[in-house]
């Protein structure tokens, strides 16, 4: 997956994005960071075609992206469930318009609820839920639509610290498990603790219009700990390319 | 104006003294559930009773068409105002106990523009209500009896019976003109109200407690537009003081206040049962005899009067579904069509339909051939309430999150998979408070439908059979006591049916349908 040329810009005239070129290769986890309100979301936005570009263009194995489909799917920072439908029946909606018979879609839903550890709790409806089981929901119906990518934006923000280092722990495994159709993630955040741990790409957005400023290659191997110095390092390298300023200096 | 003025003025009153003393709160918000579920047109009867019978004169009828308009715009402000104070932040009410601020600083500085918002939000519904009913009671017959007073809607019958158009077409475009002006300010105050007076912090709010009554989907629908409707689920029980006698004399001052105005409300409400018991005992034994043997007649006409309201309503839901969403989807046709709606419905029906009558009867006549009457009384039941349910239904998809549209989007799902997976369920507590609001409005334009004497060009518009029809002829040819049975009977099984069937989609729609609890953030 990748975009190019990418420019953007609000109906206010404010121009958010020039000239970004991010790819993405197939297996890997990508993740953006950036300041607050550099437009990270906004960003991962475009990626799923829920907004156009003024420039550039959105491509998915070579083709472009020209409005949003299941095979791009996005898992939302405000955990998104819907509150008349149980577990189950918030993972089979996106399998509504494949034309599935009842059954199958059952049989999806099972899988995809089994894969993010919600065995057992198919019945239950999202307010009888935890905020970590409500995101696994929200991750199980976009993995049930059987992507090709997953874009999540800051999928743990809304989740307590302890419940979040579990799901991230969970998280590559599930996105990355042989069952699953995904060919790549791209997440958003602005934890850099998270996306060292989870990322093999990272892009750095910054400045004003933003444009992607580093790039980040992790090679370590999985699962990461932070108390790692190899870890430590890549935190350093990710924050001297935040904070340093255009032209050069820190 | 006036009315809808004096209406906010009391019902912040009534607001603070529910908040503040229980037992008021159970009383004042239980009579309010009753009559805003119950059409407006069933007060009729006892308009006529109290005020034309019991007061008499030009005081009498002018209180009658009063009352007729208050009762049409007064409930949905009141409980918008009862819904900003209870909901108000604990934070907000506790700065004011900090400086001791007396009654009228709370009420000026904190509770009156917390409740703007509400109160602008219930205006355009009131303000559509009101036009209505000025038309239709400003001037009524009873038996030979034409009483009429001041307004707009006297000069629109004197100029009709008259014949004289050019004056009748002067008033009109004189209503028209102040209807789009009242309507362009209302739309600025509601702009106002929102940059001004809404707040977007979470904080918790104060939760006293519920009613005792099961609250209405109204109250749902209200909440959970509120920013701090998903916080409404937990209560934070304010700190009491460490000693502060003065605080425990204030809130005895505040309970005082309470009891005194829930002491008023009652004796106007036994005031009015007194003066219905009174008439009713007046009723002689051959009277009773003559109403109960036109019963099943009343009731016959109440089934074939239901059966247009179901087309009404369903045509309203069918409008609602198709363009409510155009609109609500397309920001461009939004611009143009929610303010040109909001227009066309505060424009009284009663005053533009002998013109579309003359328009359009000779095509339906071709058309529907005999049930070309029927055809015309549905129409102008369409008119006079489709906009409940469209403006519940685009207020409904404008306060869905953004992320179900997102979603949606995602899944690239269709126009019929999007309304029955998402749509309509996301909207389900604003469509039962707008389709609720249809039905009973429905009965108004039925009202002055089902049997219009002399509507355009020499012609009387009346259907074959109907309780509403009933109800308009025996009031005109002076039938006091077939009109108040036929009401009677009307508001009996109108409330029944409220309270078996509305409220129960209300209850529903609050427990599983509320769309801003799908969103989960800390």
């Amino acid at each position: 997956m990748e975009v190019s040329g990418l420019d953007f810009r609000y109906d206010n005239g404010y121009k958010v994005f020039e000239n970004i070129n991010i790819k993405v290769e197939r297996g890997k986890f990508a993740s953006i960071v950036g300041p607050s309100g550099v437009g990270k979301s906004t960003l991962l936005r475009l990626f799923g075609s829920f907004l156009k570009p003024e420039h550039g263009e959105v491509l998915l194995h070579g083709k472009p992206v020209l409005r949003p489909t299941p095979l791009i799917s996005m898992v939302h920072q405000s955990i998104v469930t819907f509150p008349w439908m149980t577990a189950e029946e918030n993972v089979m909606l996106s399998l509504k318009t494949k034309g599935y018979p009842r059954a199958k879609c059952e049989e999806i839903a099972q899988k995809s609820l089994d894969m993010v550890g919600l065995q057992g709790f198919e019945n239950l409806y999202p307010k009888e839920m935890s905020g970590g089981m409500r995101q696994r929901v929200s991750v199980a119906r976009s993995l049930a639509a059987e992507p090709k990518v997953l874009l999540m934006d800051e999928p743990f923000a809304h989740l307590d610290e302890l419940t979040a280092e579990g799901l991230r722990q969970d998280i590559y495994n599930i996105l990355f498990n042989p069952e699953s159709s995904l060919e790549c993630v791209i997440m958003v955040s602005h934890n850099l603790t998270e996306v060292v741990e989870l990322s093999d790409q990272i892009f750095v957005l910054n400045n004003n219009p933003a444009t992607v400023v580093g790039h980040l290659e992790i090679d370590m191997k999985r699962p990461r700990s932070s108390r790692d110095p190899v870890f430590d390092n890549y935190l350093d390298q990710l924050y001297a390319m935040l904070t340093k300023k255009k032209g050069g200096t820190r | 104006m006036g009315l809808i003025l004096l209406s906010i003025v009391i019902g912040w009153a009534f607001a603070y003294s529910a908040i503040k003393s229980r037992i008021f709160e159970n009383i004042y918000i239980s009579i309010i559930e009753v009559f805003e579920s119950v059409p407006i047109i069933s007060f009729f009867p006892i308009v006529l009773i109290i005020f034309v019978d019991r007061v008499g004169g030009p005081l009498g009828v002018e209180l009658a068409a009063d009352f007729l308009v208050f009762t049409a715009v007064a409930w949905n402000i009141w409980m918008g105002q009862y819904q900003a104070f209870k909901t108000i932040p604990s934070e907000m009410v506790e700065v004011t106990e900090n400086y001791n601020f007396s009654l009228w600083h709370k009420m000026r500085d904190v509770y009156i523009p917390f409740s703007i918002p509400r109160i602008v939000a219930n205006l355009f519904p009131s303000i559509s209500d009101g036009f209505f009913y000025i038309t239709v009671s400003e001037v009524f017959t009873v038996g030979v009896t034409s009483y009429s007073t001041f307004g707009v809607g006297l000069p629109i019958d004197k100029f009709a019976k008259n014949g004289n158009l050019n004056f009748l077409v002067i008033t009109f475009i004189a209503l028209g003109i102040f209807v789009v002006f009242l309507i362009a300010i209302v739309r600025e105050m509601g702009n106002h109200a929102v940059a001004k007076y809404t707040i977007d912090t979470e904080a918790p709010i104060i939760k006293r407690g519920k009613p005792r009554i099961r609250q209405t989907s109204r109250f749902s629908a209200i909440v959970s537009q509120n920013t701090l409707g998903k916080l409404a689920s937990y209560n934070r029980v304010r700190k009491g003081p460490e000693d502060l006698e003065e605080l425990f004399s204030r809130e005895k001052k505040n309970s005082k206040i309470g009891i005194i105005a829930g002491v008023l409300a009652l004796a106007i409400f036994v005031y009015i049962i007194y003066s219905v018991v009174m008439f009713v005992m007046s009723v002689s034994h051959s009277e009773w005899s003559y109403l109960f043997s036109q019963t099943p007649a009343l009731l016959y006409g109440l089934l074939i009067d239901y059966i247009r309201v179901i087309i009404i309503t369903l045509a309203s839901i069918a409008f609602a579904f198709t363009l409510g969403y155009l609109l609500a989807t397309r920001r461009r046709a939004e611009a143009v069509g929610v303010p040109l709606i909001q227009t066309i419905s505060a424009y009284p029906v009663p005053a533009y339909f002998p013109f579309i009558f003359l328009g359009i009867y000779p095509f339906i006549i071709a058309i529907l051939g005999p049930l070309a009457e029927e055809g015309v009384v549905l129409f102008l039941g369409f008119l006079a309430t489709f906009y409940y349910v469209f403006y519940s239904f685009w207020m409904g998809i404008k306060a869905m999150p953004s992320e179900y549209n997102e979603i949606m989007n995602n899944l690239d799902m269709g126009f019929f998979k999007k309304m029955r997976y998402v749509i309509i369920p996301s909207t389900f507590p604003y469509l039962i408070s707008g389709i609720s609001s249809t039905i009973n409005s429905a009965w108004g334009g039925l009202v002055i439908g089902e049997y219009w004497p002399d509507i355009a060009g020499g012609e009387t518009l009346q259907v074959h059979a109907g309780l509403m029809k009933t109800i308009d002829v025996s009031t005109r040819n002076g039938n006091i006591a077939l009109a108040g049975w036929g009401s009677f009977l009307f508001a009996i099984i109108v409330a029944v049916y409220s309270i078996l069937f509305t409220r129960k989609m209300m209850d529903l729609a609050r427990k599983k349908y509320v769309a801003e609890e799908g969103i989960y953030s800390v």
